[in-house]
């Protein structure tokens, strides 16, 4: 099932461009959470699992995959509910399953599968354009695995799933009166859900977002630490391991959701570049990768992965340097976080698949 | 075909999302941008503010000693406890948890830091001073415990005086800078600065200049490392004129005897004071770590009035030390001539009305020497009506009995002798004759301060230089000690005549050694000339009235002295609140002149002589029924 020829047709930049964005990853952890101690070894096991998982994604070709995405979509959601009762509790919430050695986060996995399911449902349609019962059931299929994963609670891994949805039907052919459609509803609905749907905590992060000031000391506090550390950091940053925010907590989870802040710190405008620069070739090499696939599923299951890892970024890195509300967003490749790695690597595994089997029949 | 319409929607739906991306990146790319190279200085100011602390490192203040090297102001080291609102999470929280800890009112704590509100967040807050070690232990194991990270605990050098209240009022104290203080002095919020006496009028020397130690602190308030220390500057050494056992004696006397008053010893040649005493008096240790409320309450309205400092703010009639104004003030107008004998009855009319002398019988035939030392009061209503009141207020000028001393202490109040002038300014009325003679034995509207009396006698005692009284002798600008030079006396120098001061100070010798009043102060061999004085508080007639209340209405006696005789070393004054007579203040001076003597001669330090026998001497009114003994 692997032929040799395959080989050559791995796109060894986009690998090289992952892991490059990993290792700056890695040497910001290191910087963080000073040395070499646990949460970094942990990170280095993490990226060895993950290369071993993009390997594997590698292995089968996506469209056998994809033929099994049902039975992936069924083992997820038992996972996902698995958590929701017998998952550990950490910070509030229900998110981990503790294997002993490793805390497994499924929703991690949620988003490479996810997409699997829609590329399978949408790609494999004869029809040359989707019609409003695919979109209905595509909806029904995000849906379900969301509305989970915001009960553990995880508002923001639950909201990564939305954009698998809206590029597949995008790009598969949604009419663009509903993009209008769906773009008046958010406006109009956003006063309504601010009041009605959202959490205390969360209208208040929204609240501060608007106004950092007025509360500086609580959840505006990161806010204005976060632009206090970017900002600090100057064109040619403070220099590795010598920055003043980061190093001395003045910035929480620094190695987590600010890891950007902590780059934009101490190697400053010109460190930023050079991330931005890798995230930015690394989304339209895989963008050409949705192009160059040999079919539509190939390009949704590409465009699917891509989103969901896309949306993260800019979300991460705007909030980073304090320009959106602060959410348990995730810098996809450089934060610390095992599942995550683990599962955007395999996710990469997946569009270099696709990429890879341009030519095969 | 419809594959490839397929595959063209893609591409075009691939390429707005390419767009938008690149978009985004761009959006990002700007704001970063914006952050890190236009606004990067305002953030790097704000991180630096974050993670870094400046403490100020208190300068201690200079040392003061007294004109033999004894130590008289120094420093310790207290503990001051601080909240450093940069750290602070939840102020309130962080005061109950202080004040729980530290078992102080939370009211007062939240009081202080609601007063320095205003005050940049980074700045520390002192909330107790001079906070005991349990104190400081309690809030360092609850530091440790992260608990308290906003709280820091400094030690800074403090004012002691060793002595207590020795000398209070001439040292003076330290406090808070007030507002505007800290536009003169320089100095920012809650520096110290002398407030009083010698530490304010000298604050420049002494205060030294604060040093400062940045620090790095992590987010928890924890010190990481220091960046820089500039160490501060101690404040400059002092030496003050007095000399410390003559200061002790004069306050030993006074508190031996039971009295209040003031004291002040002068060096005659060059105005050095040599003690300065006001009772009574205050501890100003009480002032070094910041008053508290009541104790600044209970000094305010002591009716005692602790904190006036009666040698320049206190003003009393001078009685008949001010014969020693007129005999020297006829002597030298020419007027009299030291043997002119003036005859005295018991009395004399003048302006139609009888003014008695206080001896019944009258002194017979005086003449000058035999009138200062017998205080006769006919010889001297008989020579002011000779040189009338313009001319006494002239000499009591020219000798620095009237005006201000022009000492190096803050507040002093003008020492009033009148004249026409004087009289028509202030009150609209002429000079009528009469009040002219009981002007003539101290008596009427003068009121004059213990520091101007003390100046009269050392011009007397210098044969007419007056001299400005002067507290700082040297000061160490960190070379080693230099002398303060002497100013030039800024007075018109005048000489009084040989036989002005020969007659004066023989008269006043023979008030000591002969027949006088003052013998009290008599030591063999040491030729003192003196004159006692008693002040009025009230009138005779007022007197009567206010019999029966509980005002102390006592007299207050006066001794101004000199001595030797002929070559002086020392004058000065003492003033006797309630004294009745010069008595007790004859018998402090000679304490304090015998205690400098023995000291001058390496003799050991005589101890206090006993209290004056007061035989209940009839005291006789000096005038009677002047318009201006009624206490107006």
């Amino acid at each position: 099932m692997f032929e040799r020829r395959l080989y050559f047709h791995i796109d060894w930049l986009l690998i090289g461009a992952v892991l490059a964005i990993c290792a700056m990853g890695l040497a910001m952890i290191y910087s963080t959470t000073g040395g070499a101690g646990r949460v970094y070894w942990t990170q280095v096991y993490a990226l060895g699992l993950g290369l071993f998982a993009m390997a594997v994604c590698l292995l089968f070709d996506y469209r056998s995959l994809a033929d099994k995405s049902h039975w992936l979509y069924l083992a997820m959601i038992a996972a996902l509910i698995g958590v929701l009762f017998f998952g550990s509790v950490r910070g509030g919430s229900r998110r981990w399953i503790d294997l002993g050695f490793f805390n497994l986060q499924p929703s991690e996995f949620a988003k490479a599968t996810l997409a699997l399911m829609l590329a399978k449902m949408l790609g494999e349609s004869r029809r040359p354009a989707v019609t409003n019962n695919d979109l209905l059931i595509a909806a029904g299929l995000t849906a379900l695995p969301l509305l989970i994963i915001a009960r553990q609670p995880d508002l923001g891994t639950a909201v990564t799933l939305l954009p698998i949805l809206l590029v597949i039907a995008f790009v598969a052919g949604m009419p663009m009166k509903y993009i209008y459609a769906m773009a008046l509803v958010a406006v109009l609905a956003a006063p309504i859900g601010y009041k009605f749907a959202l959490q205390d905590y969360q209208r208040e992060r929204i609240s501060t977002f608007l106004d950092p000031a007025q509360d500086a000391r609580g959840a505006g506090y990161q806010q204005i630490q976060a632009r206090i550390t970017v900002g600090s950091g100057g064109v040619w940053g403070k220099g590795f391991l010598k920055g003043t925010q980061g190093q001395l907590r003045f910035l929480p989870v620094a190695h987590n959701d600010f890891i950007f802040s902590v780059l934009a710190e101490e190697q400053g405008l010109v460190g930023v570049l050079v991330a931005l620069g890798l995230y930015l070739f690394v989304i339209l090499r895989a963008l050409d990768a949705a192009r160059l696939a040999k079919d539509r599923l190939g390009a949704y299951l590409v465009l699917g992965v891509l989103s969901s890892f896309t949306f993260q970024v800019i979300y991460n890195i705007t909030m980073s340097a304090g320009l959106a509300p602060v959410k348990g967003l995730t810098l996809p490749l450089m934060s610390y976080g095992g599942s995550s790695l683990i599962a955007t690597l395999a996710g990469f595994g997946l569009i270099l698949n696709v990429r890879m089997r341009r030519f095969t029949n | 075909m419809a594959i490839a319409e397929d595959r063209r929607r893609l591409d075009i739906r691939l390429t707005v999302l390419q767009v938008s991306i690149a978009v985004a990146f761009g959006l990002l790319v700007c704001g970063f941008w914006f952050f890190q190279v236009v606004q990067h200085p305002k953030f790097k100011e704000m991180a630096e503010n974050n993670h870094q602390r400046t403490l100020t490192l208190r300068a201690p203040r200079g040392i003061i000693y007294d004109r033999t090297g004894r130590l008289l102001v120094e420093n310790r080291n207290s503990f001051n406890i601080s909240i450093v609102r940069k750290h602070t999470k939840d102020i309130d929280r962080t005061i109950r948890v202080l004040a729980q800890v530290t078992g102080v009112e939370e009211k007062m704590v939240r009081d202080i830091v609601d007063r320095n509100r205003r005050e940049p967040s980074y700045r520390p807050i002192v909330v107790l001073t001079d906070a005991t070690l349990a104190q400081v232990a309690a809030v360092t194991a609850r530091r440790l415990d992260f608990e308290l990270p906003d709280v820091i605990v400094q030690e800074v050098p403090t004012r002691r005086y060793p002595d207590q209240s020795m000398a209070a009022h001439l040292i003076g104290y330290v406090g808070e800078a007030s507002e505007d203080q800290m536009a003169s002095d320089h100095v920012t919020t809650g520096s110290i600065v002398g407030q009083f006496g010698i530490e304010r009028v000298y604050n420049k020397l002494l205060m030294g200049e604060d040093g400062a130690r940045r620090v790095v602190v992590n987010s928890v308030g924890r010190e990481i490392r220091s960046l820089e220390e500039l160490p501060p500057v101690q404040g400059r050494r002092v030496q003050l004129s007095i000399n410390y056992a003559m200061q002790k004696a004069a306050e030993d006397a006074f508190h031996g005897y039971g009295y209040w008053g003031s004291a002040i010893v002068l060096e005659p040649k060059t105005g050095d004071v040599l003690a300065l005493t006001s009772l009574p008096a205050f501890d100003p240790n009480a002032f070094a770590t910041g008053i508290d409320r009541a104790t600044w309450n209970a000094l305010n309205t002591d009716k005692l009035r602790p904190l006036q400092n009666r040698a320049i703010q206190g003003r009393y009639s001078p009685g008949s030390t001010f014969k020693i104004v007129v005999a020297t003030a006829a002597l030298e107008e020419g007027l009299i001539t030291p043997e002119r004998q003036i005859f005295c009855p018991g009395g004399g009319t003048f302006y139609g009305r009888f003014f008695q002398c206080h001896k019944a019988g009258g002194h017979g035939y005086v003449a000058m020497r035999e009138a200062i030392e017998k205080s006769c009061n006919t010889y001297f209503y008989t020579v002011g009506n000779m040189l009338g009141v313009d001319r006494m207020h002239k000499w009591s000028e020219r000798l620095g009995l009237a005006l201000k001393s022009g000492i190096d202490l803050p507040n002093e109040v003008e020492s009033i002798v009148p004249s026409t002038e004087w009289k028509l300014k202030r009150n609209g009325e002429r000079w009528y004759p009469g009040e002219t003679i009981s002007v003539a034995i101290g008596q009427g509207q003068l009121s004059v301060t213990p520091m101007s009396m003390a100046v009269m006698m050392a011009t007397v005692a210098n044969g007419g230089t007056r001299v400005v009284p002067r507290l700082v002798t040297a000061v160490d600008e960190g070379k080693g000690w230099q002398p303060v030079e002497q100013q030039p006396s800024p007075f018109a120098p005048f000489v009084l005549k040989p036989e002005t001061l020969s007659a004066v100070r023989d008269g006043l010798w023979l008030a000591v050694n002969g027949a006088g009043t003052a013998g009290r102060a008599r030591i063999a061999g040491r030729d003192v000339a003196g004159k006692t004085g008693t002040a009025q508080v009230i009138s005779l007639q007022g007197k009567e009235r206010a019999r029966g209340s509980k005002v102390d209405l006592r007299d207050h006696g006066w001794f101004v002295f000199m001595v030797p005789k002929d070559k002086p070393e020392l004058a000065g004054v003492i003033f006797v609140e309630h004294g009745e007579h010069g008595y007790y203040g004859a018998t402090i001076a000679k304490h304090i002149i015998q205690t400098y003597f023995a000291q001058r001669d390496g003799l050991p330090l005589p101890p206090l002589p006993p209290p004056p026998v007061t035989s209940p001497a009839p005291v006789r009114a000096a005038v009677v029924a002047t318009p201006v003994a009624e206490g107006r």
